[in-house]
């Protein structure tokens, strides 16, 4: 745990240091930048509570990553998920009215089952056909893109809008706010603390983690694999389709164009930086979640442009990563080196 | 046998993070000699090779080739100064032709890098004349026996003009029929000058075939001896540090019901060859009955099938009178105790923790280990089960929460075994139980086995060494290309007559033609 | 008539890109690397390229340009995933990650732009009018005036069949990805060998990439790779690396492109847009159920 901790906060350093460099290439000063990045996301009520907000749909594709890939399957669909559960709450969103009570958990649970129907479409193909998750969530991705294009373009398009978006859901489905402070938060950490307890404590969850590290064995201990396969992908499904649904909730209340492109990859970066771990994936999408958020301020205040923000993201996982084994590695050669000259003496 | 052609001075090597593999060794090789290397499991043997053929790099110490301090820093470098080495688990590109195997990193080229097919075989061709080895230079690999693609890894050095041949256990994949063929070619390659070095831990072929030996134990070298004044004995007690039990103490038991048959099992593999031919065997309580066979003449089949991870296409699986033929896995395990060959691929899973291991199989068969219904684990009783284990089993764990991979290979074993055994099952499968372990794991694990015969289970144990089977097993049974082809009471036969049944699929009809 | 010479050009233009990543992945399948990275490698040769075509104002020097930006996205999958061993997959990831990033950071940072860059001053690579061939009726609108790149991709599929199939360099490549163990043990170092397979796989998916930005249109616009990297991959995969296959299958997805838009007079855009990715899962599908047939 410790060991985790200090790579992980190293690497981020490192990286934070050859982004530094990359800044002072281009002539700005990497202080400032850094200085106007943190204070736009991280000082003062306002700029956490953005902060926060946005962290929302990076942590649940993230724990969806998260879990998925530490329980075998390679579920990479997470942004055509977060479509399908952003348009399902959508249409929820449109065509339902009832009291905010009974409003917002229906289109809450509406998001799961769009994200979980997405995601069980990949499943069924790999339990009937065989056909490998990997590739058809990267293509059913592409089709969810699409699709939800075509449907903010055609049946459910707002006539007065010039550019391809749904009308604003009903009024009682907006999450409401408490001061500076969306409830997507609490949503989030409700679905963050059930998976958590899932996956650690469950009989379940046991199955799912040991699968994750060696299906064969699972397998010969009596785990249905099968059926375990089958109830991850949905629930990882479901999971990314909440993101998605709270993501019209909190924020424009409506299904814009481009809505996921933001989360597109993300969820897969978080997972991959935390190593699949929970908890990881709590505090990496809390981080990169203020990286994304201070972007604008820092724009506004240097002349770096905000799109830098996905040069250093990019950094920081190739540095975590790649530091998280070398560091191993050092220290285990030091040990080596060191037993090795008591030997020789 | 004049001067040393390697000399190897103080050679340490710690495997990170603090596994002193090689603990300043020193040993030197002569000209022209078959030098063997012995030791248990785990003794240095190999990483000793190794660090000679430049696969892996000493911390310290230095290697003199022909006088010359040298360093290999992979195997390119040392197969350069003509040391080679075939490994123990064969080291071959199965898709490829033998040409293709021998020439891979010597190809002989034309224009643009384009490989020159004709010269190429022609090579080998001659290679394979001058040594005569008995091979056919364009068969694919995968379809050659275990024994050809020693000849090709043996020959794939001496196309590389070789000085200096290092063995890894190079009977181990071997029937005792095919071995002294073997030892006719290293003969043959000792007279015309080569050095072989030959690690092994059978002490007889050892005193049969080499010049002098060096032993070794826990990374140190105890001492190098000639063949011609030592004993299997003296050997023996030099590998092991004390006196070894080489046989247990059996007590006659009348068997029971039958617990376990198979009746006519057939299975076919994905080419729809067939590899398992009407199998029929059964297994008493309180018996041990042992399958010996060349790996690949069907026990991972076999092993498959009872544990429903292959569809027998024919045949039944009986345990206790419930047919388990289609039965799902976990219903199986009501009936089956098993025990794998590959603990961290079957077995255990290596990253979880110790006590994730445990509960595995427990968890849904044993209501103990659950809450509400089977929902959530029940962390006290697992951790209770745990060290239940640790006491019986005679295991050396730290927390019950350590990763599984941190205990040695001898208390991963005594884990499984644990978890297994009680399972209390009427029927214990066990797939080469040992494979791996040091002496005194292995002692362990038969008393174990023992016990449960004691306890009247019905165990069948499929092993490759032939010495295991004769130890304590009741009954023989030897698998040949996916048919039982003997049935012998331990009492009635002999090693020589198994593995000639092993190696021919039946009986040696006459003696003296055979020879 | 014309309709069919469309759908086939078409098919040809929309194979070509496909069929060149695919090509260098194929390097890197033989090899035994996970590679997902061809996505990245592309899109960074298709920004390199519209940049080096734009300052030089030569479309040589974009390919060059393109080849050299995809090249050093190989070289820090080398340095991770070879030199440090960190997991391939993640590696890619990263790196897809990565070059989504830079590409539009550049977009921004060089040429002030957001979303896509387009100028008279983006020189394309030019079309290859063959005389004699081009007077053939029919077969001389396919034959000839394609893409200059597209007749180099033909030459391409020959060599790397040749190599990966006749030369000592695709001996060990084979050999590096069956068993490399093996390999390191002949004295070849496998990571020499995964080395030059990237480099291979950098320099197909820079002209891939080239073409992309240089030759199917002349602009670059953020994303423009849209998942082809992706679909180049899911062709390595289908013909286990075959370059022969690899083109076919390329073929066939530069098919359900042109069909894609010759559907458009009957469908809304966005269906049609989504063909090629359907008939990548009908390919998976035909595939997994062979291949499971095959187990069963």
């Amino acid at each position: 745990m410790q060991r985790k901790l200090i790579s992980g906060i190293a690497g981020i350093l490192i990286a934070l240091f050859i982004g530094a460099i990359i800044m002072i290439a281009q002539g700005f000063n990497p202080l400032t930048t850094y200085g106007a990045l943190f204070n736009y996301s991280l000082i003062g009520l306002f700029p956490l509570a953005t902060t926060l907000r946005n962290s929302v749909p990076l942590i649940l594709t993230g724990l969806s990553a998260s879990v998925a890939f530490a329980s075998g399957p390679v579920n990479l669909g997470q942004p055509g998920q977060l479509l399908m559960g952003a348009l399902f709450a959508t249409i929820g969103g449109l065509y339902l009215d009832l009291p905010p009570v009974l409003m917002i958990p229906l289109l809450l649970l509406l998001a799961m089952i769009g994200g979980a129907m997405w995601s069980g479409l990949a499943a069924l193909m790999r339990r009937w056909f065989n056909m490998d998750e990997f590739i058809t969530t990267l293509m059913l991705n592409m089709i969810a893109d699409f699709l939800t294009y075509w449907a903010i373009s055609y049946p459910i398009f707002d006539k007065t809008a010039f550019s391809p978006m749904t009308p604003q859901i009903s009024t009682n489905g907006w999450l409401p706010v408490i001061g500076e402070f969306n409830t997507n938060v609490i949503v989030m950490l409700v679905a963050f603390g059930v998976i958590y307890f899932v996956f650690s404590r469950w009989t379940a969850g046991y199955e799912w983690r040991i699968t994750g590290q060696n299906s064969i064995f699972a397998r010969l201990g009596g785990c249905k694999i099968d059926k375990n396969y089958v109830t991850v992908m949905l629930v990882t499904g479901a999971l990314a389709g909440l993101a998605g649904g709270l993501v019209v909730m909190a924020g424009p209340h409506r299904f814009l164009k481009g809505l996921g492109a933001n989360y597109a990859w993300d969820g897969v970066m978080i997972a991959v930086v935390a190593n699949n771990g929970l908890i990881g994936t709590l505090l990496y999408g809390l981080f990169f979640s203020s990286l994304q958020t201070g972007a604008l301020g820092m724009e506004l205040i240097t002349a770096v442009p905000s799109e830098f923000i996905q040069v250093l993201q990019a950094v920081i996982v190739l540095v975590v990563v790649a530091g998280r084994g070398t560091l191993d590695i050092l220290i285990n050669k030091t040990i080596s080196r060191r037993k090795a000259r008591e030997h020789a003496t | 046998m004049t001067k040393p052609i390697i000399e190897m001075k103080n050679i340490i090597k710690v495997f990170p993070p603090n596994v002193v593999a090689l603990d300043s060794v020193s040993a030197d090789f002569m000209q022209g000699e078959i030098h063997a290397i012995v030791g248990e499991n785990g003794a240095g043997k190999s990483t000793l090779m190794k660090v000679l053929y430049g696969l892996e790099h000493a911390n310290s110490g230095e290697i003199f080739f022909q006088e010359v301090k040298i360093e290999n820093k992979n195997a390119g470098e040392a197969i350069a100064r003509g040391i080679g080495m075939v490994h123990q688990e064969i080291l071959l590109i199965p898709e490829y032709t033998v040409w293709e195997n021998i020439i891979l990193g010597e190809e002989p080229t034309g224009l643009f890098g384009k490989i020159d097919q004709h010269a190429a075989r022609e090579q080998v061709k001659s290679r394979i004349d001058e040594f005569q080895f008995n091979l056919d230079p364009d068969s694919k690999v995968e379809d050659i026996s275990v024994a050809a693609r020693q000849k090709v890894e043996i020959l794939k050095l001496l196309y590389r003009n070789v000085s200096v041949l290092i063995l890894d256990e190079p009977t181990a994949v071997l029937t005792p029929q095919e071995i002294p063929q073997l030892f006719l070619e290293l003969r043959r390659l000792a007279k015309n000058g080569k050095t072989i070095l030959f690690i092994s831990h059978h002490l007889e072929e050892v005193l049969e075939l080499s010049d002098r030996i060096t032993v070794m134990r826990k990374g140190a070298k105890i001492a190098t001896v000639d063949a011609a004044n030592t004993s299997k004995d003296s050997l023996a007690q030099m590998m092991v540090g004390r006196e070894v039990l080489f046989s247990s103490q059996r007590i006659e038991q009348i068997p029971g019901e039958v617990v376990f048959n198979t009746e006519n099992l057939s299975f076919r593999d994905a080419n729809l060859r067939i590899r398992l031919e009407n199998v029929s065997l059964s297994v008493r309580a309180g018996e041990i009955v042992g399958i010996a066979g060349v790996e690949g003449n069907g026990q991972l089949e076999l092993v498959n099938c009872m544990m429903g991870m292959s569809k027998p296409f024919q045949g039944k699986i009986v345990v206790n009178n419930c047919d388990l033929t289609h039965a799902e896995i976990l219903e199986r395990r009501r009936f089956i105790s098993f025990v794998s060959q590959d603990r961290s691929k079957m077995g255990a899973s290596i990253k979880d923790s110790i006590l994730d291991n445990v509960r595995m199989t427990h968890h849904r068969l044993n209501p103990k280990f659950t809450h509400w219904k089977g929902l959530l684990l029940n962390d006290v009783y697992a951790r209770k089960f745990t060290a239940q284990i640790e006491k019986a089993f005679a295991v050396v764990m730290g927390s019950a929460d350590n990763e599984f991979r941190s205990l040695s290979g001898g208390n991963q074993q005594k884990v499984i075994l644990g978890r297994e055994l009680l399972l209390d099952t009427p029927f214990i499968l066990l797939d080469q139980p040992t494979r791996g372990l040091d002496v005194g794991s292995i002692e362990y694990v038969h008393e174990t086995i023992l016990k449960m015969r004691g306890q009247n289970r019905a165990i069948l144990l499929i092993s490759a060494d032939l010495e295991e089977l004769f130890r304590i097993a009741d009954r023989i049974l030897v698998i040949f290309r996916g048919k039982i082809v003997a049935d012998l009471p331990v009492a009635q036969t002999n090693i020589e007559q198994i593995g000639y049944l092993m190696l021919e699929g039946r009986e040696k009809i006459n003696a003296a033609k055979t020879d | 008539m014309n309709i069919l010479t469309g759908l086939i050009n078409g098919m040809i233009s929309g194979a070509t890109p496909i069929l060149l990543a695919a090509l260098g992945g194929t390097f890197t399948y033989y090899a035994g690397i996970f590679n997902i990275a061809m996505e990245g490698m592309m899109l960074s040769g298709a920004f390199f390229a519209v940049l080096g075509s734009y300052y030089f104002n030569s479309w040589p020097m974009g390919i060059l340009c393109a080849i050299l930006g995809s090249l050093f996205m190989a070289l820090i999958f080398i340095l991770f995933a070879v030199k440090l061993k960190t997991d391939e997959f993640v590696t890619g990831i990263a790196l897809n990650l990565f070059a989504v990033g830079s590409t539009t950071y550049l977009l921004r940072q060089i040429f002030d732009v957001k979303g896509a860059f387009s100028k008279p001053g983006i020189v394309p690579i030019p079309r290859l009018n063959i005389p004699l061939i081009n007077k053939i009726p029919f077969l001389g609108d396919i034959l000839s005036g394609q893409n200059m790149i597209i007749y180099l991709t033909i030459l391409l599929t020959i060599l790397a069949a040749y190599m990966i199939f006749k030369t000592r360099f695709g001996l060990r490549l084979r050999a590096a990805g069956y068993n490399a163990a093996c390999l390191d043990s002949s004295g070849v170092s496998t990571d020499r060998v995964r080395t030059w397979s990237l480099i291979l796989c950098g320099v197909f998916c820079g002209l891939a990439g080239a073409f992309l930005s240089l030759g199917y249109v002349t602009l670059f616009s953020e994303n423009m790779s849209a998942g082809r990297g992706w679909i180049s991959l899911a062709a390595v995969i289908l013909v286990n690396g075959n370059p022969w296959g690899i083109a076919l299958i390329s073929l066939i997805f530069g098919f359900t492109d042109g069909f894609g838009l010759l559907l458009q007079q009957y469908l809304p855009s966005q269906f049609t847009s989504m063909v090629p990715y359907v008939a990548t899962l009908i390919a998976l599908y035909f595939y997994s159920v062979k291949a499971r047939n095959k187990k069963a």
